[in-house]
């Protein structure tokens, strides 16, 4: 596919809507990691105030969905896309709900943060949420940049990526009952840290679907619930139109 | 004409000539002079034939003839070829030069066009911007760097620089500036500053802790002071060197509150809150209390506007207080001070004018720095910490206005802070 994906319009503005609304989607991607990266240095600094401004900064997030929905509903009603173009705007019907949730999972974060500032910190002040977190912002950061670059062979690596993350979160899980059990007193604070391993799994399983989505963009293939060695079979068969 | 067509005209004449004579011989003149020029023709497209391949395959084919158009033809395309290759050869060596030169450049650097799309990139931009060579050429460079203050930085830069973490690393800092040139093209650079951003952070961080130590000691030592001033027993002759050690203490705690609050200041990453702050009562406070010094200095307050600012109340009383109280240090009795606060539809302005001892013009870009004396023999005597411009630069930059300052030595200053718009409140608006 050419960098000017959208460049075979006899509509110039044709070619410019379809332009702004995916810089537009980027753009609040942008936003996300901002979020989401905020959220997670307000954990590891316990910093509640940075964790109660990304809880009130969600707005941002929201109204960015907002205002490309109605762009996308817009170019549906009058320019009727046929073909990639449509793939395009579908896909990014659904990345933008993705990404609303990765902000909302992020507003979670940053709010659990600010209370568990005020408490007593583990020794490790942590690090297994700080790792598992640096696992996802990986693959938030992959899943944008394949986006941006309708890159289907990078989107199918974060897809694969997603198990490392449920296999750590799963490690957490355990590792926050054998605690629990240690220490009754802890558990309260324990409990919150599960949210936020919970809402981190949570945001790398919005970028698997994102990651769907731009494999779909790219080849008009529904890769969901397909294992992945067909899909790779698939993809490698089809014509990228 | 030049000679080779001259020569070519001659040697047609010639052959034509030749063949109306041999068609005198065998007594068919018209046949022979077709005859002649069919040949003539063919000879013609024959040479023709042999240019096309000297032009396109640059092959060099020696013909019969060594004189006339053809052959002179033949070596000047030779030569055109020559010299092309010799200059194709050149161009590529330099472009190699160039783009091994830009790519051991360890800053990155990216063009962009009008529409901010990737026209070309080094080798570090690879590494500190997280570009590949692949997919990236072409593409808008927001989409890449998606950083939300570098998106809103990139169409309209300003002078300095912007901060912000590497999309690769998130410990690396860069300092990212965009040069406009050309149609509407522009040059990003970004530079890795982590190790400045560390050093930076480590020195503010070491000012801070070291005012905070500092400052209980000061305090037990200053209650004792104050209390050995009040006692009887001690004999007369301490009781000078006591009040100026009160003094002293008392001078060493402002300057370590001004410390902290200059650190609290530039430390402080977002811009300074938006509540309601009436210039009006700052104003009438600073005046009621110079009303009360002996001697009262010569203040004159000129109110101009009813509006309001949108900031931190104590941010703004500080800016306010500490130029006033400069402008009070630096006039000697009899000299006036003039305090103006006026709106316009631009936004909003505090003015500060005394007839004081004014500054020289070289002076005037670094009254900001810390500790900074214009004289330190003389301003020392007339207290202060050195810290007022200082916090007065930072606290205004947080508010998004600048200072502007006008002297003429011997004459006056005049300090002006700038409000932008956002953060004035008019008196309509207020209510």
């Amino acid at each position: 596919m050419d960098v000017d994906e959208f460049g075979h319009h006899i509509s110039r503005s044709f070619n410019e809507d379809l332009e702004k609304v995916r810089n537009s989607v980027l753009a609040m991607g942008g936003l996300v990691e901002q979020q989401f990266d905020r959220a997670v240095e307000s954990l590891a600094n316990a910093d509640s105030d940075l964790g109660l401004k990304v809880a009130r900064d969600d707005y941002k997030v929201n109204r960015m969905e907002v205002a490309i929905d109605e762009e996308c509903s817009r170019i549906l009603a009058t320019r009727s896309p046929a073909a990639s173009d449509l793939r395009l705007i579908i896909a990014i019907l659904k990345t933008i709900t993705d990404l609303e949730r990765v902000g909302d999972e992020a507003e979670r974060i940053g709010e659990i943060s600010a209370q568990l500032a005020s408490q007593e910190r583990p020794s490790t002040n942590y690090r297994e949420l700080r790792n598992l977190a640096r696992h996802v912002k990986d693959m938030l950061h992959g899943t944008l940049d394949a986006f941006a670059r309708l890159d289907a062979a990078s989107a199918l690596e974060i897809v694969k990526a997603d198990d490392i993350v449920d296999d750590e979160y799963e490690t957490i899980n355990r590792q926050c009952i054998t605690f629990m059990m240690e220490d009754p007193r802890a558990i309260s604070r324990v409990l919150d840290s599960t949210w936020i391993a919970r809402s981190l799994e949570r945001i790398g399983d919005h970028c698997k679907n994102i990651c769907e989505y731009v494999v779909f963009m790219v080849h008009g293939k529904d890769i969901r619930y397909t294992k992945l060695g067909e899909v790779e079979a698939a993809i490698s068969t089809s014509p990228r139109s | 004409m030049p000679r080779r067509w001259i020569r070519q005209f001659f040697i047609l004449f010639a052959w034509l000539g030749l063949a109306a004579a041999f068609g005198l011989w065998i007594d068919a003149v018209a046949w022979s002079m077709v005859g002649g020029l069919l040949l003539y023709v063919g000879h013609m497209l024959f040479r023709l034939y042999q240019l096309d391949r000297a032009i396109t395959e640059g092959v060099r084919v020696p013909g019969l003839i060594t004189v006339g158009l053809w052959p002179e033809l033949q070596a000047k395309v030779y030569n055109l070829r020559r010299k092309s290759r010799e200059r194709k050869r050149r161009h590529l060596r330099l472009r190699r030069e160039v783009r091994e030169s830009t790519g051991a450049i360890a800053d990155a650097g990216v063009i962009l066009n009008a529409a901010h799309e990737i026209v070309w990139f080094n080798r570090a931009a690879i590494r500190l911007l997280g570009l590949t060579e692949a997919h990236d050429v072409g593409r808008r460079l927001e989409n890449l760097l998606r950083n939300p203050e570098f998106v809103a930085y990139l169409p309209s830069p300003r002078e300095e620089p912007l901060i912000i973490a590497s999309p690769v690393e998130r410990d690396r800092m860069l300092s990212i500036q965009v040069i406009p040139y050309g149609l509407e093209q522009s040059l990003v650079i970004a530079r890795d500053v982590t190790g400045q951003v560390q050093l930076e952070r480590t020195r503010r961080d070491f000012v801070a802790n070291a005012s905070h130590e500092l400052r209980s000691p000061l305090t037990v030592i200053g209650g004792y002071l104050d209390a050995l001033v009040f006692e009887e027993e001690l004999s007369r002759s301490w009781q000078g060197p006591l009040h100026e050690m009160v003094r002293q203490v008392q001078r060493m705690t402002q300057i370590l509150r001004d410390l902290i609050e200059l650190t609290r200041l530039e430390s402080a990453e977002e811009p300074a809150s938006f509540d309601f702050v009436s210039v009006i009562d700052i104003l009438g406070r600073i005046k009621s209390e110079y009303a009360s010094r002996k001697p009262p200095p010569d203040l004159h307050f000129d109110i101009r506007s009813d509006s309001g600012l949108l900031g931190g109340e104590t941010e703004i009383h500080s800016v306010f207080y500490n130029l006033i109280s400069n402008a009070v240090r630096f006039t000697p009795p009899g000299g006036r001070i003039d305090v103006v606060w006026s709106s316009s539809t631009d936004g909003a302005a505090f003015s500060v004018r005394d007839t004081g001892i004014g500054i020289a013009a070289e002076q005037i870009p670094r009254l900001t720095e810390r500790f900074y004396r214009v004289d330190p023999g003389r301003s020392r005597g007339t207290g202060g910490t050195g810290l007022g411009l200082a916090i007065v630069k930072h606290a205004l930059q947080r508010h998004e206005a600048h200072l502007e300052i006008e002297s003429v030595e011997g004459e006056g200053s005049t300090f002006r802070c700038v409000f932008p718009n956002d953060r004035v409140v008019r008196r309509k608006d207020a209510v």
